[in-house]
């Protein structure tokens, strides 16, 4: 149905470039689906202007799950002098951290692969467990990934196939109370990559079928336990018996096809390639690009983290309604969704060193880098204490200290949101956070 | 939890109100006031945001208490949750069909947007349904009034409907020709038996933004503004489709296509129930007519799948989504596209200002003059559009006035510019052009208009 409007530039460039969509062309970035130019609705710059000066004094709201992307980041001014600093080599910092970062994902994600397959070879609890172990060591690499989300990059478009949540577990396999369940036990269901993509939110919203999640479900199993993550049992994967051999296929089918999409975000910000999204990314006008990191930093921890992650589950006193329910690890989502902020900021990332936007506020104003080197330390050091399995914090009484602990949490990925929004004002970027 | 609970008592409560209280004041004297009062960039009130991006329809009334963000943002979880299976880890959020039509509300009302016809003809329907009927009007005894096309999966769907399209060939007063599109549905893999004689109408999901302004509206204002025998003579008659609520009060419908619908809440548990198979309190029982035994066999939990409180935060979400505000209205094309549309016709139904009343289900959304472009009554609107299917008191040629704040932001949020009941229009010049009965002679009016004067008034409908 509705065409999903993916390009790769983000329509603030087509606004400054002055040029409709189809003319720039679709950038080969990635090769995650059919992607159509988006069919906009072409503002005079007067609306422009007026929505950019009146998001300036106090926009904020609430994203979908691609987060806003407005016309353009660069807040207008009247000043030509304004906002004048050089992050050049700030901007090149992010390209190279982001592309080293997913480097250090697909590298975990091919020993999943092959723990996987020592799993099908020979499926006993040893096997399984060391299966369980590697996805679990898996996840930092990929979660610190999640800050480079939310203005229309390439993982945008994929994402849904990456890390969507909550998964359709009765879709996918049996559930307790329907032992006959799911795609896995039709056989008259066919199990392909390809059928598992037309499953897989097959358009804005449907199934979740595929990803780290969906893994983890055929890992772990439903998580039924008071106290403890799920326990399907490693016979589930002997070969030839019921529909074990459907199951066999569907986890290495979905573990390849995790493999293949962290390849495809990769080739996208591979440095030295003409055309991919990298090379246009590092030729944005400053503004534009240095608008697009800080808003997946604010948004990942503003909205996505503080309210879609933490405070929903908190408010909907359901002990599951966590991330990572299955495994019983969503603690370690939280911690590596932060850590990958703070990489942005401080320009470490796993695999390189630059400058980071901590540097670039350095520049304009001390003071509130600083400040924001506070509330960075604030949210990351509230996120290592909260309760760990999450699921027993979701399951503790208003009041608890569990609880107490967990909106001390909110509370800091909200002042840090807002942190980075005053930084982007400072440099002179719109932020716009949801729930903000 | 508290907190919530009692919004929820207050939405019901002042809706009540809003629709009891019968005043019946100087008809006349209120229409030619609102029409005089001035369109403002503010179309959604102190509740509009300043926004365009593909997110223009998801904010919170930018007037809400600061309080109100967290609640509104677990209504948006649970609008976006796309319902698991019966049973499912998260206890909280399965119940999924056993038939549907989609998993998630966010489903059809994409980004808080309007639905859309699919692309090609048997393309599967991704954000809009088919309501039946028998030909008496009732509903069907095998299929009840909607075609629900998904089921889960020990399930079968009760059947696909496909819409062809018939092309009819008009001209402008200029003689430069036009082409709309002439739905016909028709049904396919059809489980309970024969669709061949129901009564069919297919309906986009609509946008939205600004409900709660709507569910304001004083009733004495419907009143004034209604004028069921033309009593005026000026061809347009507008009715109050009433309704009898689950109390037996008499009610006035305000929402859905043909204001068959009173409240957000019974749109939203009535929506849950039949749209996702998802049942709330208000709607405690699954959707399976008796025909249908493996759908009654499926595995259901006994309690509302959707809990109270979560159903009264959907509620102050989908009463608090903000309107977008109005783009370009300084431009002298789109001050004579407005200036047009009040000549043309068009103002005589699609009210440019209407106002909510001092009881409202949240104090935002009290007291508020904005601009919906609807009166919320139906009109025949002729046989071209016509769905020959009756709903309450709403004949088969009558439909509400749609209205039309958000319209040029559509494209943006959605990709596409599919307007009318059920998407048949392509643009606002078609939807215009679709319009017949009451609507007869402002069609007629663009439709004669000079091109100069048809692309103003495209414009000010795309600026709002």
């Amino acid at each position: 149905m509705t065409t999903r409007r993916k390009t790769w530039l983000g329509v603030g460039l087509f606004a400054l470039a002055g040029t409709t969509v189809p003319a720039l062309g679709s950038p080969p970035a990635i090769d995650a689906g059919a992607h159509q130019p988006a069919a906009m609705v072409a503002g005079t710059a007067t609306d422009r202007l007026t929505l950019l000066a009146q998001a300036a004094a106090g926009g904020g709201g609430e994203g979908g799950e691609q987060g806003t992307v407005p016309e353009s980041y660069a807040l207008p001014s009247a000043d030509p002098g304004d906002y004048k600093y050089d992050a050049r080599d700030e901007i090149n910092a992010y390209a190279s951290g982001v592309y080293e970062s997913y480097v250090a994902s697909a590298a975990e994600v091919a020993k999943l692969q092959k723990a996987v397959a020592a799993l099908l070879a020979n499926p006993n609890a040893g096997t399984l467990a060391a299966a369980r172990a590697v996805w679990t060591a898996a996840r930092p690499a990929y979660l610190v990934t999640e800050a480079y989300r939310f203005y229309d990059g390439p993982i945008d478009a994929i994402e849904g196939e990456i890390n969507a949540w909550p998964v359709n577990e009765a879709f996918i396999d049996y559930v307790v109370g329907a032992p006959n369940s799911g795609i896995i036990n039709h056989p008259d269901s066919p199990i392909s990559i390809a059928s598992l993509i037309v499953n897989n939110q097959a358009t804005d919203e449907s199934d979740v079928t595929l990803g780290w999640h969906a893994i983890e479900f055929l890992l772990w199993g439903q998580d039924l336990s008071a106290t403890g993550p799920g326990n399907r049992p490693a016979s589930d994967y002997i070969a030839g018996q019921g529909n074990n051999d459907r199951r066999r296929l569907y986890l290495k089918l979905a573990t390849d096809r995790l493999a293949e999409d962290i390849g495809k975000l990769l080739r996208a910000w591979a440095p030295d390639v003409p055309d991919n999204y990298a090379a246009v990314f590092r030729t944005l006008p400053e503004r534009e690009a240095v608008g697009r990191i800080i808003n997946g930093m604010a948004v990942l921890a503003g909205s996505e983290l503080m309210s879609q992650r933490m405070a929903v589950g908190l408010d909907s006193g359901d002990q599951e309604d966590e991330h990572s329910c299955f495994s019983d690890t969503t603690h370690q989502d939280f911690v590596y969704d932060m850590e990958g902020i703070a990489d942005i900021w401080s320009g470490r990332y796993s695999g390189y060193a630059g400058p980071g936007m901590r540097d670039l506020l350095t520049t304009v104003d001390p003071d509130l880098a600083a400040e924001v080197d506070g509330l960075m330390a604030d949210a990351a050091a509230k996120i290592a204490v909260l309760g760990d399995p999450w699921d027993q914090v979701l399951a503790s009484p208003p009041g608890s200290p569990e609880r107490v602990k967990a909106e001390a949490a909110v509370g800091a990925l909200g002042d840090l949101a807002q942190g980075l929004k005053r930084a982007g004002g400072k440099l002179g970027v719109l932020v716009q956070i949801p729930s903000g | 939890m508290r907190r919530v609970l009692l919004a929820a008592a207050v939405l019901v409560a002042a809706v009540a109100a809003a629709t009891t209280l019968a005043t019946g004041s100087g008809t006349s004297d209120l229409r030619a006031a609102l029409l005089a009062m001035p369109l403002t960039r503010q179309l959604g009130g102190d509740t509009t945001r300043v926004i365009m991006s593909d997110d223009s329809f998801t904010f919170l009334a930018s007037n809400a208490p600061a309080k109100r963000q967290r609640v509104f943002d677990f209504g948006n979880r649970v609008f976006n949750t796309k319902w698991a299976q019966y049973p499912s880890s998260t206890t909280s959020f399965d119940g999924l069909g056993p038939t549907f039509n989609r998993n998630s509300c966010s489903g059809c009302h994409v980004r808080d947007g309007r639905g859309r016809p699919p692309d090609k003809p048997g393309d599967p329907m991704e954000s809009m349904l088919v309501r039946l009927s028998a030909p008496d009007g009732s509903p069907l005894p095998a299929y009840g009034d909607q075609l629900e096309d998904r089921a889960i999966l020990a399930v079968k769907p009760e059947g696909r409907a496909i819409i062809d399209y018939q092309q009819i060939a008009g001209t402008y007063g200029d003689g430069t020709p036009y082409t709309l599109l002439d739905p016909h549905v028709h049904f396919v893999d059809t489980a309970f038996g024969s669709l061949d004689d129901a009564l069919v109408s297919a309906r986009v999901a609509p946008a939205v933004i600004g409900l709660g302004l709507l569910e304001a509206v004083p009733l004495s204002t419907l009143q004034a503004l209604a004028d069921p025998d033309d009593a005026d003579g000026d061809g347009i008659s507008g009715r109050i489709n009433w309704l009898t609520d689950a109390q037996g009060n008499r009610v006035p419908g305000r929402f859905g296509w043909k204001a068959n619908v009173a409240t957000l809440a019974d749109q939203s548990a009535v929506a849950a129930v039949e749209d996702i198979g998802i049942t709330t309190a208000m709607q405690p029982h699954q959707n399976c007519p008796p025909v249908q035994q493996a759908c009654r066999d499926a595995p259901a939990q006994a309690d509302p799948e959707m809990k109270d409180s979560f159903f009264a935060r959907l509620l102050v979400y989908v009463h608090t989504l903000a309107v977008p505000e109005a783009r370009s209205l300084d431009r002298p094309e789109v001050r004579r596209g407005e200036q047009l549309f009040r000549r043309f016709g068009c103002a005589a139904c699609h009210m440019p200002t209407l106002q909510s009343g001092p009881e409202a289900a949240l104090p935002e959304l009290a007291n508020q003059t904005f601009h919906p472009f609807t009166d919320l009554l139906i009109h025949d609107m002729g046989e071209g559009l016509a769905d020959h299917r009756p709903d309450r008191s709403a004949s088969g040629r009558e439909w509400r006035t749609a209205p039309l704040w958000g319209l040029g932001l559509i494209l943006r949020v959605n990709g596409h510019d599919r307007l009318l009941h059920d998407g048949r229009a392509r643009g606002p010049a078609e939807a215009i052009l679709w319009h017949g009965g009451e609507a007869e002679k402002a069609r007629e009016a663009f439709r004669t208009a000079p091109a100069d004067e048809r692309a103003a008034l495209i414009a000010f409908l795309n600026a709002l």
